[in-house]
């Protein structure tokens, strides 16, 4: 006699468990998932829902110009999709969305740890307080200057929720800074499945007890994990998004905390953490205080650039730096501009490269600076965080532009002296007048000095 | 499909309308992309061609999007130059069809979808009888397929002159195939145009 029955396959359950998916991209079979649907195990959802207003069930997106409507073929009627969303897969009023209820994964709580770093006694401190956040259930914001070693002290409340079965995400709006997280996560937790979702990933096997995934990742989820951290919470474009917002809320249970993680709260999340769940970090992990942007004027920088001379001033500060053989990073506020100002900086030296957002061979330009084999990057806010190299002394020109905003300034200061060896390094801000943001940059830049050497 | 757009629909940046008396005089179609994005794809300047542009790295992008990612919305890209080089044509267009279980999948028909964005009127006369694609195939096999169309039922090829359109010409298989088919029921001519030549 032949079986009839059916076994759920495991990978079926661990893929889809707290994803919210689109049926006809599931990468399982056909008939599994008629199976799974007939034992209830998915709870089907309409991709797009019109009652009481138009909106996308998977990216939250309720904006009416990023819906199109058109003749639908397949549903014979007009039908309509998100194109918000479109690069994850089409979603329109004929497709159903796939959210798991079955049986779930069997919770893994043993979990190698493997870290035997020293924490200086700011770092142990806000490692205690948001671990007691997260016994407490309630939110946290760690506040911590450019260098401070803020992805250690997460360690020890990743380490307390797997031990206690809990489902973790770390979330953040760059890949670069996931790219960057996954390896030093992996290294900690050796023995545990983490998976690093961004677009471009590659299919990774099994159920993670830990994600690592770009925020856009996350409309990918629901009611999935029971701690979420927010890594660079106010980074490009999640302030600026509002479904990126709302997709961390979907993405964790209802009761699940949030954490974040900055150097530059807004003042919006100060007021929200600032009598809960609340750590602040005024100084570097070595000990030494933050570099001070000092301003230098370039008036009329614009008209000289265009002319095709590089002002006297900016040659002399580059000519330093080679002389020194100081590594060195000069901001620019448009891609426009670099493009001009790029062969004039040739000319001082030929190695001076430049890199923008599109530039798809920006990590091997990066990795040229940090490997010394160029003297110097020309670059957009795109390095603003995330990179660390080795005494490299940085330039804003143009820093009274709009896009250069206190909080961004605050993070290309803080790419300065984040070597033990080499603790301080010129931060100039050169400038065609003096904006609040400047002013703001350098008044919180010396603020936390402040606070972290006391006289 | 007929509001008007604020952002790019390629790139997202802000649109910025710029209200010209020609804009308004000559009832054109309002920016759907914007200028960067727009520049970045080649126009076919060549005299007497049958494309309007050369296939590069911006068209792929756009078809892929457009075909693959399904998004109906950017048929609306290249209205205004389609519409400008059709609108005069006296021979009957006919776009090229898809196999109604494709469309089906896809949930529209990319060829109709230019055509009826760029307000172009057209008819159907052809049926598609395979799934498979010429782009799956080398040239050998390209050369050796079995008829790709066949005529709708019902339908009378008249003696005058059609114009077939489709997106992308690389050894013209699809296009000869659908020729001989009209030609041989009794079409007087047969001309051809794409959006892009491969």
């Amino acid at each position: 006699m032949k079986y009839k029955g059916w076994l759920l396959p495991p990978a079926l359950r661990d893929f889809h468990e707290g994803r919210i998916w689109l049926k006809n991209h599931t990468p399982f079979h056909e008939d599994d998932i008629k199976r799974a649907i007939e034992r209830n195990y998915f709870y089907i959802k309409e991709g797009i829902q019109t009652i009481p207003q138009i909106k996308c069930n998977r990216c939250q997106n309720e904006e009416p110009q990023q819906f199109t409507h058109f003749e639908c073929s397949k549903c014979q009627k007009t039908c309509v999709y998100c194109r918000h969303c479109l690069n994850m897969g089409r979603i329109s009023c004929c497709t159903t969305l796939l959210i798991w209820r079955g049986p779930q994964t069997y919770k893994q709580k043993q979990h190698q740890f493997e870290w035997a770093g020293q924490f200086t006694p700011l770092q142990q401190q806000a490692s205690d307080e948001m671990l007691e956040s997260v016994k407490r259930q309630r939110n946290h914001l760690v506040h911590a200057v450019c260098g401070a070693g803020k992805t250690e002290i997460l360690f020890q409340s990743v380490h307390y929720a797997l031990e206690k079965g809990l489902r973790v995400c770390i979330a953040t709006p760059r890949t670069d800074v996931v790219l960057e997280l996954f390896p030093r996560f992996q290294a900690v937790f050796p023995k545990t499945n983490i998976h690093a979702l961004y677009g471009g990933a590659p299919k990774q096997e099994g159920y993670a007890r830990l994600v690592m995934a770009t925020t856009h990742q996350l409309y990918r989820f629901q009611h999935a994990f029971d701690l979420i951290i927010v890594d660079e919470a106010d980074a490009f474009p999640y302030t600026f998004d509002q479904t990126l917002q709302t997709a961390v809320q979907k993405a964790k249970k209802p009761e699940s905390p949030i954490i974040f993680v900055t150097a530059t709260p807004s003042q919006k999340l100060l007021q929200q953490h600032k009598r809960s769940g609340y750590s602040f970090i005024p100084k570097r992990y070595h000990n030494h205080p933050l570099p001070v942007p000092r301003y230098s004027s370039l008036w009329r920088y614009e008209n000289s650039l265009n002319k095709g001379k590089i002002p006297l001033k900016l040659q002399r500060w580059i000519e330093d730096r080679l002389t020194r053989q100081e590594p060195f990073l000069i901001f620019l506020p448009k891609v426009a501009l670099m493009d001009i100002v790029t062969p004039l900086f040739q000319i001082i030296h030929p190695d001076i490269l430049a890199v923008h957002a599109e530039d798809t061979d920006r990590k091997e330009k990066v990795l040229k600076l940090r490997n010394e084999e160029i003297p110097g990057l020309l670059t957009t806010t795109i390095l603003e965080r995330g990179i660390t190299i080795k005494n490299v002394q940085v330039a804003v020109v143009g820093a009274e532009s709009s896009i250069f905003t206190a909080s961004a300034l605050i993070q290309i200061a803080g790419r300065v002296g984040r070597n033990q060896a080499y603790a301080d390094g010129d931060v100039v801000f050169f400038h065609h007048g003096i904006t609040v943001e400047m002013d703001e940059a350098r008044a919180t830049i010396e603020r936390s000095n402040k606070e972290g050497f006391p006289r | 499909m007929n509001k008007n757009e604020t952002h790019c629909l390629l790139c997202t940046q802000p649109l910025q309308l710029i209200t010209s008396w020609k804009a308004l005089l000559t009832k054109q179609f309002p920016p759907s992309i914007c200028e960067k994005c727009l520049a970045r794809f080649e126009r076919n300047t060549s005299h007497e061609s049958t494309s309007l542009y050369r296939y590069n790295e911006a068209m792929k992008d756009f078809l892929h999007q457009y075909k693959f990612l399904q998004d109906v919305a950017l048929a609306k890209v290249f209205r205004q130059e389609l519409h400008t080089h059709l609108k005069h044509e006296k021979a009957t267009i006919i776009p090229i069809p898809m196999h109604p279980e494709k469309q089906k999948e896809r949930t529209f028909s990319h060829m109709d979808e230019l055509l009826k964005s760029a307000k172009i009127p057209y008819i159907q006369l052809l049926e598609k009888t395979t799934t498979e694609t010429q782009s799956s195939k080398n040239r050998e096999e390209r050369l050796q397929t079995p008829p790709l169309f066949r005529l709708l039922p019902d339908i009378r090829v008249e003696y005058k002159e059609y114009l077939l359109f489709d997106d992308i010409q690389t050894t013209g298989t699809t296009l000869q195939h659908a020729t001989q088919l009209l030609l041989g029921a009794g079409a007087e001519n047969v001309r051809i145009f794409t959006l892009i030549s491969g």
